[in-house]
């Protein structure tokens, strides 16, 4: 994985040395609230509903066991003892003091790590497919495109106020796994016919009050001229994007005011006068970036089948573990190697994405032990070991379950996405992790989970769409009503190669009747499957209408007026 | 948020950070004006300050009346840019008034609205503007170091902001990782 040379090394530090002065200068009153609010955004500190929240940048998901072991630390001495891995790869911590986050920062630095642009109207933290460079489905390692533009995007002036966020994602796989087209920009790379390395751009995607996919605006870009094309486009964003309406402010309203084609054309516009300048990458960056992405030194091992690696097992254990096989392990490039997602999601104990700092202590330890000492976090709020002998997978597992990371619900019904919601989160409509718990408590037969198989279920607690409910193929979207907290349905929602926004399907509910709206919908898609065919399949075979009926069928409190959905 | 400055605004010091060379305060010679027209029109370049900013929108009116044109000559009219103004449209004028301003300005409405950044840019890029471009309106001591980069070499500051604090910033960070006017990123020969 990436290490910093000294250009990074002092860059964070002299950053941290920056956000010191920043924090002293609002604590000696010099500095007004409002004024430091977007400072202190840009790197990467919330003000929630208890507390201060700081949110740390794991580079597009990938971390050592080293990074976890200050991660952990943190949690330990500023924080109360866990944090929580987001949905943007991220880790968050729920109770820092203001007083405290340069020291924080300061910690972080030691070990190549940041919060720099983890919030705030400027390029966000850039996230990508948390398998890369081990997926057997991977047409390009991403990881070097990703560090460049790491680096590129870190404290750009020309863009540190922009209209409003603006996130990455990039995809260099078959299957996409970074919900790319819901970015404000998704870059595709691939090689063309000569083998060069060429991206395709997707602008204007993205979820909130106005979800939408985005649109394909460039195909064919060297990857050399990324730098000069995004900031063509940025620059076109930065200066006509909306400043009067917070709700408007997003790329996506703007590409879709102008329509994509004329969008694209003002940024080949833009682009045509900077293309041949000296932004863009050379050859010699990447091979600087690129070698730091080599392949790690596996060992020349034999592929060994299903039936030899749960033969590990001993008998009572075998039907366990198989399920573990089957749901947490995934194939690798390299023979004799699978990478394991360590679930984040037990079933009613704790906030999806959470982990405690023993647990991360323990994590990396697994990490050094069972793959290279590095770790990825995925946008489902999980923890991948990417490459791990499969000799080994029956040892890990055996660890995995007394750090009660070993669930294997990776997919299914249980391992939801969920934003931290009213618990948290001053934005919050509606709480989140009850929602996520009821469910879990209530689906908590693994047999039947299994049966249910692929499904995914993610839950936000405001319109903001942080826990993604817009692609989940059951989305649960929290809305206030008079001051009570309801709960709004969407069907049919779904990431990666044919992602799609879920429709609404009626009036909200209550937070009781939630799991009995589940088991309706749920219990409709059992009933009407046909073989093999997986919700989301089903779903689109039906249409909606048997699975609202279901919903409704015993709502016991409906709600009079429908809750007005995303018209806006 | 407001879109135009104090009908006048003329601050004591300007912070000047020329290309190559150490940030520094000095005395402000020049008036901004709003383009109101309540106080009668262009402020009276007689008295006080001699010399003043008038709005870009209110040059593209203006700037071919005789009166206009000699206070120009005499090198005493520069523009200021406002956030909303795409100068680009105007590519023309702009490389005409490159000859007759002694200094361009671009205004920040609130100190969190970045477009003035891309004037600036662009008219460093595009323009090839060499002369003074000046940061007006909420210009507050944490946006200085990002203006310096994209293009600004002067700064009218808020009033409130305090000037040793804001002559600390420009040597916060002794490398960048992306091209600017300024500076070119880090290499690791360099
Ligand atoms: C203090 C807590 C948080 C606050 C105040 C907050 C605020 C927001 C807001 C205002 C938006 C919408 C922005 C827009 O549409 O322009 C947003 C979007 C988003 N947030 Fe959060 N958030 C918080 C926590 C989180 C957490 C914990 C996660 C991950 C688990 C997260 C992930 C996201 C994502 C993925 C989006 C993107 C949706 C999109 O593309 O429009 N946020 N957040
Ligand atoms: S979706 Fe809403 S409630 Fe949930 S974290 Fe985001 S802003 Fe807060």
């Amino acid at each position: 994985m990436y290490k910093y040379d000294h250009i990074d090394q002092t860059l964070v530090d002299q950053r941290v040395a920056q956000f010191r002065d920043q924090v002293a200068r609002r604590l000696d009153g010099s500095l007004a609230e409002e004024e430091f609010r977007p400072l202190r955004l840009q790197n990467g500190l919330y003000h929630q509903r208890h507390a201060y929240m700081l949110r740390v940048a794991i580079p597009y998901g990938l971390f050592n066991s080293k990074q976890l072991r200050t991660m952990a630390l943190i949690a330990e001495k500023y924080d109360r003892g866990y944090g929580h891995f987001t949905t943007r790869q991220n880790i968050q911590y729920n109770w820092v003091t203001l007083e405290d986050t340069p020291d924080i920062l300061a910690e972080l630095a030691k070990v190549e790590m940041h919060a720099i642009q983890t919030s705030g109207n400027c390029i966000r933290n850039i996230t990508s497919d948390a398998f890369a460079g081990v997926a057997g489905d991977e047409y390009v390692d991403p990881r070097p495109v990703c560090e460049l533009l790491r680096q590129w995007s870190t404290l750009h002036p020309e863009f540190a106020h922009l209209p409003r966020k603006f996130k990455f994602a990039i995809n260099g796989a078959k299957e996409d796994r970074t919900i790319l087209l819901c970015h404000d920009v998704g870059i595709e790379l691939k090689k063309n016919t000569n083998g060069e390395l060429i991206a395709d751009i997707y602008a204007g995607g993205g979820m909130g009050r106005t979800p939408i996919l985005g649109a394909l605006i460039k195909t064919d870009l060297p990857w050399q001229l990324l730098p000069s094309y995004l900031t063509a486009l940025l620059r076109v964003y930065n200066r006509f994007g909306r400043r009067d309406n917070l709700y408007k402010a997003r790329i996506k309203i703007l590409v879709k005011a102008l329509s994509p084609e004329e969008f694209a054309r003002q940024v080949e516009g833009e682009w045509l006068h900077i293309k041949n300048g000296d932004d863009n990458f050379t050859q010699a960056e990447w091979d600087r970036v690129a070698k730091h992405f080599t392949k790690p030194a596996y060992k020349n091992l034999p592929k060994l089948s299903d039936e030899q690696i749960i033969n590990a097992a001993s008998e009572t254990e075998k039907a366990s573990f198989a399920r573990w096989l089957e749901r947490n392990v995934k194939s690798h490039q390299v023979p004799g190697y699978a990478s394991v997602i360590l679930s984040l999601k037990p079933h009613g104990s704790v906030a999806p994405g959470d982990a405690t700092t023993a647990q991360m202590l323990a994590i990396a330890d697994l990490a050094d032990q069972y793959s290279f000492g590095e770790l990825r976090a995925t946008h489902e709020q999980n923890l991948v070991l990417a490459d791990v002998e499969q000799s080994k997978l029956y040892a890990l597992w055996q660890e995995a379950k007394k750090q009660k990371v070993a669930l294997p619900n990776i997919g299914l019904l249980t391992d939801i996405i969920a934003c931290p919601g009213g618990d948290f989160c001053s934005l919050a409509n509606a709480k989140s992790l009850p929602i996520a718990k009821a469910i879990q408590e209530r689906f908590d037969d693994l047999d039947y989970l299994f049966d249910l198989g692929d499904i995914s279920l993610n839950i936000s607690g405001c319109i903001n769409s942080c826990g993604h409910h817009h692609v989940g193929n059951i989305g649960v979207l929290g809305v206030d009503k008079d001051g009570e907290e309801w709960y709004q349905i969407t069907l049919g929602g779904e990431q990666g190669n044919d992602a799609a926004i879920g429709k609404v399907i009626g009036p909200s509910f209550y937070a009781d009747e939630i799991p009995d709206v589940m088991t309706n919908i749920i219990n409709t898609y059992v009933e009407r499957r046909s073989h093999d065919e997986s919700f989301i399949e089903t779903y689109r075979r039906l249409g909606v209408v048997p699975f609202k009926e279901a919903a409704y069928k015993n709502a016991k409190k409906k709600e009079k007026a429908e809750v007005a959905g995303d018209a806006s | 948020m407001s879109n135009t400055p104090q009908t006048i605004a003329a601050h004591e010091q300007i912070l000047h950070f020329p290309k190559g060379q150490k940030p520094s305060l000095s005395p402000n010679e020049w008036l901004i004006w709003s383009g109101s027209q309540d106080e009668g029109g262009l402020p009276n370049l007689e008295h006080g300050k001699k010399k003043v900013l008038v709005p870009f929108s209110w040059w593209v009116q203006h700037y071919h009346e005789d009166d206009i044109q000699s206070k120009a000559k005499a090198g005493n009219i520069g523009v200021w840019f406002a956030a909303d103004e795409d100068i680009l449209k105007h590519a023309d004028l702009i490389e005409q008034g490159k000859a007759v301003w002694p200094v361009v300005a671009a205004h920040f409405p609130i100190f969190r609205d970045g477009r003035s950044f891309s004037t600036a840019a662009l008219l460093r890029d595009r323009f090839q503007w060499s002369g003074e471009i000046r940061a007006i309106g909420d210009v507050l001591i944490d946006q200085l170091l990002q203006g310096a980069r994209v293009g600004f070499d002067s700064f009218a500051l808020r009033p409130d902001q305090k000037t040793d604090v804001a002559l600390k910033q420009f040597d916060l960070f002794s490398v960048t990782t992306q091209n600017s006017w300024r500076d070119k990123r880090a290499t690791l020969s360099a």
